[in-house]
C-alpha cells in the first residue's frame, strides 16, 4: 500500500514538470508495465417493472400498485495494471469499487394516494468488479500528442446488499475506447512516463442484483492517471 | 387427554379480511405451541355423502386435487394419505379427519369450516374435520358452473386450515348492499372470503400460501435457503397492533403478508426467498375487525406507508429489525 502511495506521489510530481510530448510512441508505447488509478461514472441500469397483482374471480389480474426497479448511476474508483505486448497491444487487469443505489419506485397505489405521485425505496449496494481487458492503440502520426485506443474485456461482478447479509454475483463485459496522452515522458529512474487516460465504454452486465440473466448495457466514462515503467 | 379447540375456521360468503398466513398456536402448560401435525402423511377420510351436482366420487376427486396442490409445494414437507370413504361425518371427535357435507342452513354465510382436535399435553393435531355446507349449491365441474361454488377451491382453503394455517389478508373487498362484503380480488387462497359462485379462481396456491406452508412444514434445507423480514410498526413511537404488513418482491411481483401482533407492533414474515423486498403497511380499515381482533387494541388511524428502504431477506436469516413509522390519517 505504501508503494502505491509513493508511485502516485511520483506521478503527481512528474505531472508538475510536464513537457511537450515527443511523438505517438511516447503516448502509447513508453514502458512495458502500466499502473493506473482513476474514477468512472457508470450509468443506471433498469431492471424493469412489476405489478403487485391480485387475482379476480375471473382469473384476471388487478394491480394494487406498480414497482419499477433500477440500479442508479454512481461513481466508482478503479485501478488497473497493464502489460504491453507490443507497440499497439496491451493486456490489463482491473478492479473497481462503487456504491450504487438499488431503487424501487412505487406508483399507482390508490390506497396510498400515489395515483399521481410515487415513492422510492432504496438501498446502497457495495459493488466490486475484477476483470481483464485487451487494449489496442491505433497507429497515429509521430507528431500526435494523443494515442487513441480501443478496449474490450470482461470480468466478475460481486454486489453486496446494504445489510451485508446477502451477496449476488454476476459478470460484466465492456467495450469502448478513448485517448491516452502523456503529461511527461522524461524518464525518472525506472519510470518511463506519466499520463492521463480518458475513456468511454459500454458496460454490459449479466446477473448480479438484476432480476434475471438478461444482458443489460450501461454507459460508463472515466479518467485515470497512469504511470509506465 | 384431548380437547377440541374452541375455534373453527370458516370460509365465508362475506366476512372480513383476517390474519395473514398466520400459524395457529395453542397454549400448552403456559407456553405457546404452533398448531401442526406431528406426523405425516396426514390421513384423511371422505364422508359417504353427496349433494345435488356432486357425487361422492366427484367430491373425493375434487378434494384429492386440493390435497395434491398443497402436497406439491416443493419447499414444504407435508403429505397426505386417503384413508378411504367412511360413513362417519365431519365435526365428530372420532379420531378420523373427515371431509364431507353437512346441512347447516342456519350458517347462512358459512360455506365450509374446519375444526380441530388436539393433544392437550403436546399441542399436536390429532384430528381435523372439514364440513362443506350443503345449504349452498356446489359443483365439481372442471370449468366451474354458474351459480355453484367450486368444491376444489373451497377445499384448498379449508385444507390450509387443516394444515394449521390461519387466514391471509391479501385481498380487496367492497361493501355489498344489504351487508357483508364482496371479494374484488385476492392473492392468497387463505383469504377468508370466497369468490362468487361459479368462479374457479381459488384452485391455485399463491406465494403467501406457499410461504406459509413452507414455514410451517419446511422441506429439508428450506430454513437455510429462505429468510425472514421482521420489525415493528410504530406510530408516534408507540407500537401499532393489527397493522397489515406486506413484503413485495420486485423481482417476481409476489406478495407475502402478516400482521403486527402485539403491543410493541412486532411483526415477522417468514418463508421468503432471499433478495430485496419493498414493505407496505396498511390499516385494516376496510373491514370489521371485531371478528378477529379486539377492536380496543387495533389501531386503524394511520395512512398506508411504503418503507423508504429496500429490505433484504438474507439466506437462512433475518432482515434485522426494521421500524415502519406510520402517521395518522
Amino acid at each position: 500500500m505504501r508503494g502505491v502511495a509513493r508511485a502516485c506521489l511520483v506521478a503527481a510530481l512528474c505531472a508538475c514538470h510536464a513537457s511537450p510530448a515527443r511523438a505517438q510512441s511516447s503516448a502509447s508505447s513508453d514502458g512495458r508495465i502500466e499502473i493506473a488509478v482513476g474514477a468512472s461514472w457508470v450509468g443506471p441500469l433498469s431492471f424493469g417493472s412489476r405489478d403487485a397483482n391480485e387475482t379476480t374471480s375471473t382469473l384476471a389480474q388487478l394491480p394494487l400498485f406498480s414497482a419499477s426497479t433500477r440500479l442508479a448511476g454512481a461513481p466508482s474508483v478503479e485501478g488497473r495494471i497493464g502489460w504491453r505486448l507490443s507497440s499497439t497491444l496491451m493486456v490489463e487487469g482491473d478492479a473497481s469499487y462503487g456504491r450504487p443505489e438499488l431503487q424501487v419506485t412505487v406508483t399507482n397505489d390508490v390506497e396510498a394516494g400515489l395515483t399521481s405521485s410515487s415513492v422510492t425505496a432504496a438501498e446502497r449496494i457495495e459493488q466490486f468488479t475484477v476483470g481483464g481487458s485487451v487494449v489496442w492503440y491505433a497507429p497515429v502520426r509521430q507528431s500526435s500528442r494523443f494515442a487513441p485506443f480501443l478496449t474490450a474485456g470482461g470480468g466478475y461482478l460481486r454486489q453486496l446488499h446494504e445489510t451485508a447479509t446477502f451477496v449476488q454475483t454476476g459478470r460484466y463485459y465492456q467495450f469502448g475506447g478513448g485517448l491516452a496522452f502523456p503529461l511527461t515522458s522524461r524518464p525518472v529512474g525506472r519510470l518511463k512516463s506519466v499520463g492521463v487516460r480518458i475513456d468511454a465504454r459500454g458496460l454490459v452486465r449479466v446477473d448480479g442484483v438484476a432480476f434475471d440473466s438478461n444482458a443489460r448495457i450501461a454507459p460508463a466514462a472515466g479518467g485515470s492517471l497512469f504511470v509506465r515503467f | 387427554m384431548r380437547r377440541a379447540l374452541a375455534i373453527a375456521c370458516v370460509f365465508a360468503l362475506s366476512s372480513n379480511p383476517a390474519f395473514a398466513y398466520l400459524k395457529f398456536g395453542v397454549t400448552i402448560g403456559g407456553r405457546q405451541v404452533t398448531l401442526k401435525w406431528a406426523q405425516t402423511p396426514v390421513r384423511y377420510f371422505v364422508s359417504n355423502t353427496s349433494v345435488p351436482g356432486v357425487s361422492t366420487d366427484g367430491f373425493l376427486a375434487a378434494v384429492g386435487r386440493a390435497f395434491n396442490s398443497w402436497q406439491a409445494v416443493s419447499t414444504a414437507s407435508i403429505s397426505y394419505q386417503l384413508g378411504g370413504i367412511t360413513n362417519a361425518l365431519p365435526e365428530r371427535d372420532d379420531g378420523l379427519s373427515t371431509l364431507g357435507f353437512l346441512n347447516r342452513p342456519e350458517l347462512d354465510r358459512v360455506l365450509a369450516s374446519t375444526s380441530y382436535l388436539i393433544d392437550a399435553s403436546t399441542g399436536a393435531l390429532i384430528e381435523s374435520d372439514i364440513f362443506f355446507n350443503s345449504a349452498f349449491p356446489w359443483s365439481v365441474a372442471p370449468a366451474g358452473e354458474p351459480g355453484r361454488f367450486d368444491v376444489e377451491s373451497i377445499a384448498l382453503h379449508e385444507i390450509g386450515h387443516l394444515n394449521g394455517l390461519g387466514h391471509s389478508a391479501l385481498g380487496e373487498t367492497e361493501l355489498r348492499e344489504g351487508g357483508g362484503r364482496r371479494v374484488i380480488s385476492s392473492e392468497a387462497i387463505m383469504f377468508p372470503i370466497a369468490f362468487a359462485a361459479g368462479s374457479i379462481a381459488g384452485r391455485t396456491l399463491k406465494a403467501d400460501d406457499t410461504a406459509g406452508i413452507s414455514d410451517l412444514y419446511p422441506a429439508a434445507g428450506f430454513a437455510q435457503a429462505s429468510g425472514t423480514v421482521s420489525g415493528r410498526v410504530t406510530k408516534d413511537g408507540v407500537g401499532v397492533f393489527g397493522a397489515h404488513v406486506v413484503a413485495f418482491d420486485p423481482a417476481t411481483g409476489a406478495m407475502v403478508g402478516n400482521f403486527s401482533l402485539n403491543g410493541q407492533g412486532q411483526f415477522s414474515i417468514g418463508g421468503l426467498s432471499p433478495g430485496p423486498r419493498v414493505l407496505r403497511v396498511e390499516p385494516i380499515d376496510d373491514a370489521d375487525v371485531e371478528s378477529f381482533f379486539d377492536p380496543s387494541q387495533v389501531d386503524l388511524d394511520f395512512r398506508v406507508l411504503f418503507f423508504d428502504r429496500v429490505v433484504v431477506v438474507p439466506r437462512g436469516g433475518d432482515s434485522g429489525q426494521v421500524e415502519l413509522r406510520v402517521v395518522r390519517k
